[in-house]
């Protein structure tokens, strides 16, 4: 069963049932057709203008957090029971305690399902909605395409001199521009905002310059640069661009509100304590900043799901942190009235085998790579909180009941951001190419 | 009557749409008749009009209208479920794919106009590409027409398309005005036929010389020159279009423009053409920073500007380019651009492997290998990939597919990767001529252990194998090796048959070979190619000056192809050496090289000046001390600077171009990174010894500005920095940095002018 009954009572079926179905339905179909009239027009779904993601590199597995199967064999089941969520009859694994209480305030998604088994590749499916074009190894870093975040930075740019896409604190694998260019490429904030001296590379000054010593540099710096700059656009001179960018470094290294976003020292210890005292925790709660301060698309780098050894234990002790993190950022925005505007997405590249496994020389379980199933989190931007799309089978080997593809995924997240899934870029070579190969986004989604 | 037994034969016995139920024969035809005759009578058609021919009437119809294009139908997958050949080069399929599948929606001969083929395009049934032409226009009809006579494949005895031409094929145009094009078809039986209406038009450069759909040119506002293709089935023809300044310039004074070698007269030729008058001839400071910095990728030091500006010599510019030339960080700079090209991913190739093949390529340069020599080399290369770097292309591209568009696009310039799908869009190139060129590689064997990701560290070993055939992926037929054009030597009796290949691409006959790495060469010092992209030849994307193209690839090939001879003569030219400042002639002027266009500099020559001009080496994982950052032999290796300044992606597939682009990220790393900062204010480094040297205020300007810009100060400078110097309480060190500081992030300090 992928319906579920939400907690008002009213399931989807339900609705189809009192006749709101073809209504709905037409509407979806109409909304659809008028963009593929108006192919860059924004779909009547765009509803969030930020988007946090949260990846979960490595692979999280699905029966431990999202997905468990209690009914199911102990080799499968594993070592962790599941709890009851605030959707009746959805159950999450035991350590999701916060986020099971909120359900209500997000979907998951439960049937994507790809064929992608190995890193290299399933990141660069699910971070850009097209497969890779070649086979590639698990250790591999590919692009073949352009990332969500570089296409978000594009298509929604970011006037007020701060980047558009951020990637802290690395960028995820496949999570590049490709052929826009490097001007959509993450910048990246390396440092660890968990720690006492922590500040955003290069948008501070150096710590042994003063304020005084910077301005009379930068004063200094306006006499001196002193090449001639030729006016004319036609003549393509690459210095007006320099200044350009000058002007908007300059504007972001003074400007208060952008600085603000960065001061993670601004806020309260009582707000750092409830994000979590942690690189993780933490970098949530930068995010929920930089969304303040306008930025499009952020990433959070969470690495290290790849538990083919030890799942539980290192889970045990991981989740409940996770869980905290995740659910007081969904909660954080929502209360400042930013979650129906902002996404809020979890995932990794894949799910985990359904069997339990101890490979030669391991002395602890753990699961392996499994493309057929996985689990997402998606929240914020208009998505009917206390959805459950599609379900797995009885194992968990597969996803059965409402089949989703990564292209799916992806064309849901450009939809909400108001990016038309079906637009077709040029790369450098001329040659067209569609932002995401088949645009249907989930529509319990939007 | 004659109407329905024509078309009685294509319905089939139980017609299958789902719109039609089955119904006893005799009525479909009773039915069928009278939609028919209703239908003819309200299109006033009827099936005795002129034959309408699928390959020459309907498919150009599809093409015209964008319906088999890559956005739209053309697409692999189709669009809505519906496939065409990308423009229309498979008649076969398209065919099929209109009359046979659809379970016969898509052409109804019953009633032609709910046809899906109608009724899309014409908006009479929603359409994801919108109303593409109105169901009352000459496109319909002939649609209407075709279905109408029974949707013949082929009319007997059709004649076949043998090519096109365009008139006019050359037109000088004034700003803003028009010129209607003609597209004229010739076909096997003599004759010939307006098709205007039917081709597509396209401008190598739209603001320029823009076309419309009819083959309506509009000159643009500004002079130039471009070439406009007239499209029509697989055959193209161009206009050159040329539009020059309006306010004439004398010929003398082309006549009085210095012409240091061959390349000078082809230039102002082409000027002379546009009426535009090249810039001054820049200054002794800015020749030094600009050749230095296009030879060995670095800004001049202080003394090296010292010296030149010394030099009295009327030689001194091009002593100074054979001195650049001897320099071994030439090599170093060279080899820098051609990993871009070549030097895959580590992870997936293996260490070893990779670093062997940077090292071939380093030393190549270092060698000056002749051009001719280092590509027989490499694609003839076979052993071990831990003795002979050469061959890791072939442990990176391991199927013949694979390097077959690499050795087309960065040694002939011939973009095959579109035509191992289908037919290339804009060219001639097709799948049969890629998987013929494919089969060079057929017989490349292997031994050892492949690619394993994430460590790849094997040996593996290279060799002329057994043959493993290349089938075209459509026929399945064996392809045999053949040239993209031209001849090749038989391949028979070789033991290794890409011999034949080396042979075919370094002959002193294959002039795309001298013009492709020419054209390279010259873009890398003149920032503008004269074809761009630097690898894109083909006659749809013709070069800004094709007789200077044509005189560089024969001095390049009767060189013996060396590439610092190359280098050599193009700095010399008189062209290389114009001011960027332009003139009340030339400040449109984008193609045509009459006056220096700036770039910015690239991520490796602004690093590695930053670390000479404060004297502070760069420290890179697993490279020996003082490394240059020209000299990594990965993009893995960790550097935040090169990344912000952009280099290629480790993860990207080689061959990648760069971008130069500037970004907001690059000023705000020069403004304010720690790194950068430490290096201006190190203890160890210029400054400081600079600030203890017992020089005058004048001394250390003067210094200073030889240093980072490689030029004098002017007296307004002069008074600035002298007055910074002398002012009451100022701390000289401070002073110092702060000067340097500014002139980094200064745009005479990133871009090149």
């Amino acid at each position: 069963m992928s319906v579920y009954r939400r907690c008002d009572g009213v399931t989807r079926r339900g609705s189809i049932q009192l006749g709101l179905g073809g209504f709905l339905g037409t509407g979806l179909v109409a909304g659809l057709q008028a963009q593929a009239d108006n192919p860059d027009g924004p779909s009547p779904a765009a509803k969030a203008t930020s988007c946090i993601l949260i990846w979960m590199d490595g692979g999280p597995t699905h029966f431990e957090t999202f997905d468990p199967k209690p009914d199911a064999p102990a080799e499968y089941r594993g070592e962790f029971s599941d709890i009851e969520t605030s959707v009746p009859g959805v159950g999450f694994s035991e350590n999701m305690v916060r986020l099971a209480a909120s359900l209500d305030d997000f979907a998951m998604i439960r049937s994507i399902r790809h064929d992608q088994g190995n890193h290299g590749a399933g990141n660069h499916y699910m971070m850009t909605g097209a497969p890779p074009r070649i086979p590639v190894g698990c250790g591999a870093f590919v692009s073949f395409h352009p990332s969500m975040g570089s296409v978000a930075a594009r298509e929604l740019g970011q006037d007020n001199g701060l980047p558009a896409y951020f990637s802290m604190p690395r960028m995820s694998r496949s999570g590049g521009p490709n052929f826009l260019g490097a001007q959509h490429a993450p910048f990246v904030v390396a440092d660890d905002p968990n720690r006492s001296n922590f500040k955003v590379r290069d948008v501070a000054l150096p710590r042994e310059l003063s304020e005084t010593r910077f301005t009379s540099r930068t004063e200094l710096r306006s006499k001196v640069d002193r090449m001639l700059r030729i006016r004319n656009e036609a003549a393509g001179d690459p210095s007006l661009a320099f200044d350009e960018y000058y002007r908007q470094g300059h504007d972001l290294v003074t400007s208060v509100a952008a600085q603000q976003a960065f001061d993670i020292h601004g806020e309260s210890d009582e707000m750092r304590d409830r994000y979590g005292r942690d690189s993780f925790g933490q970098r949530c709660l930068l995010a929920r900043r930089l969304v303040e301060a306008g930025v499009p698309f952020i990433t959070v780098y969470d690495g290290g799901w790849d538990h083919h050894s030890d799942l539980f234990g290192a889970l045990k002790t991981r989740l409940p942190a996770w869980d905290n993190s995740v659910s007081t950022l969904i909660q954080d925005l929502k209360e400042r009235g930013l979650l129906d505007s902002t996404l809020v997405i979890a995932l990794g590249e894949f799910g985990r085998t359904p069997k339990i496994s101890t490979w030669s020389g391991q002395s602890k379980a753990g699961r392996d790579h499994w493309a057929n199933a996985m689990s997402v989190l998606f929240a914020g931007g208009g998505t009917p909180g206390g959805t459950v799309v599609g379900a797995t089978d009885r194992k968990g080997f597969s996803a059965v009941d409402r089949v989703l593809s990564p292209e799916n995924f992806v064309s849901t997240v450009y939809t909400k951001l108001g990016i038309n899934p079906n637009k077709v870029l040029y790369t450098p070579q001329g040659r067209p190419t569609h932002l995401v190969s088949d645009p249907e986004p989930i529509s319990e989604l939007l | 009557m004659h109407v329905i037994l024509l078309h009685a034969g294509f319905f089939p016995p139980s017609f299958p749409s789902p719109l039609y139920p089955p119904m006893p024969m005799p009525r479909v035809h009773s039915v069928i008749c009278i939609l028919l005759l209703l239908a003819c009578h309200t299109a006033g058609l009827s099936a005795a009009d002129p034959q309408v021919d699928f390959e020459n009437d309907i498919q150009p119809v599809l093409t015209r209208f964008g319906c088999n294009s890559g956005p739209c139908h053309g697409k692999a997958r189709g669009q809505g479920g519906f496939q065409l050949s990308l423009l229309g080069f498979d008649s076969d399929m398209d065919f099929s794919s209109i009359v046979k599948e659809g379970r016969g929606r898509r052409v109804f001969a019953g009633v032609p106009d709910e046809s899906l083929l109608l009724a899309k395009p014409t908006g009479k049934l929603a359409h994801g590409g919108g109303v593409r032409f109105p169901a009352d226009s000459t496109e319909a009809d002939m649609l209407r027409r075709w279905i109408l006579q029974g949707m013949p494949r082929r009319i007997p005895d059709a004649p076949t398309l043998t090519g096109i031409r365009v008139t006019p094929d050359s037109v000088v145009m004034t700003p803003d005005a028009t010129q209607q094009l003609q597209i004229t078809a010739e076909y096997s039986d003599g004759s010939t036929r307006d098709v205007t209406s039917l081709a597509s038009f396209q401008s190598s450069e739209a603001p320029l010389a823009g076309v419309n759909e009819r083959g309506l040119i509009t000159a643009g506002s500004l002079p130039g020159e471009a070439a406009v293709m007239g499209r029509f089935r697989s055959h193209i023809a161009v206009c050159n279009v040329l539009i020059p300044r309006q306010s004439p310039v004398a010929e003398s004074e082309y006549a009085a423009l210095p012409r240091n070698n061959f390349i000078d007269g082809h230039v102002w030729d082409k000027l002379q053409r546009l009426q535009i008058l090249p810039s001054e001839r820049c200054d002794d400071a800015t020749f030094i920073r600009r050749a230095t910095t296009d030879i060995i990728g670095r800004i001049p030091t202080q003394q090296e500007v010292d010296e030149f500006l010394a030099d009295a010599a009327a030689d001194r510019r091009s002593r100074l380019v054979d001195r650049l030339l001897q320099n071994p960080e030439y090599a170093d700079f060279w080899a820098n651009k051609w990993v871009d090209l070549l030097r895959p991913n580590p992870y997936r190739v293996g260490i070893k492997a990779v670093f062997n093949y940077d090292h071939w390529i380093r030393q190549s340069f270092h060698d000056r290998k002749p051009w001719d020599q280092f590509v027989r080399e490499l694609v003839t290369a076979r052993g071990s990939t831990f003795r002979n770097g050469a061959v890791t292309l072939f442990r990176d591209r391991r199927e013949p597919e694979e390097i077959t568009t690499l050795v087309s696009q960065l040694f002939v310039g011939v973009r095959l990767e579109c035509a191992r799908c289908h037919h290339h869009p804009f060219e001639i190139w097709g799948q049969e001529h890629f998987f013929s060129f494919a089969a060079y590689f057929a017989e490349v064997g292997r031994k050892g252990t492949g690619l394993s990701p994430p460590i790849s560290g094997s040996e593996e070993f290279f060799f002329a194998g057994t043959r493993r055939p290349v089938l075209h992926p459509v026929t399945g037929e064996e392809m045999q090796p053949a040239p993209l054009f031209g001849e090749a030597p038989s391949t028979e009796g070789l033991e290794d048959i890409r011999e034949s290949l080396a042979t075919w691409l370094t002959s002193p006959d294959n002039h795309l070979f001298a013009q492709v790495m020419a054209n390279r060469v010259w873009t890398d010092l003149m920032t503008r190619g004269l074809v761009e992209p630097v690898d894109d030849f083909r006659a749809t994307n013709p070069p800004s000056n094709a007789a200077l193209l044509e005189a560089l690839g024969d001095h390049f090939r009767d060189s013996g192809y060396s590439i610092p001879e190359l280098i050599r003569v193009i700095a010399n030219s008189h062209v290389y050496q114009l001011s960027s400042v332009p003139n009340q002639t030339n400040e449109i002027d984008g193609r045509g090289h009459s006056r220096h266009y700036r770039h910015r500099q690239r991520a490796e020559v602004l690093l590695d000046s930053l670390s000479q001009l404060t004297g502070v080496p760069q420290k890179f994982a697993a490279m020996p001390p003082d490394t240059n950052s020209r000299q990594i032999w990965t993009h893995r290796t960790e550097s935040l600077f090169l990344d912000t300044f952009g280099r290629p992606d480790p993860n990207q597939d080689p061959p990648c171009e760069r971008t130069g682009d500037s970004t907001v990220v690059q000023s705000l790393h020069l403004m304010n990174s720690e790194e950068l900062a430490g290096m201006v204010t190190n203890s160890e480094g210029f400054a400081r010894e600079f600030a203890d040297q017992k020089l005058t205020a004048e001394e250390t300007a003067k210094a200073l500005y030889r240093r980072v810009f490689s030029r004098d100060p002017d007296t307004e400078e002069m008074t600035l920095v002298t007055g910074l110097l002398q002012a009451e309480g100022a701390d000289r060190r401070q002073v110092i940095e702060d000067l340097m500081w500014a002139m980094l992030n200064s745009a005479e300090f990133v871009i090149q002018n």
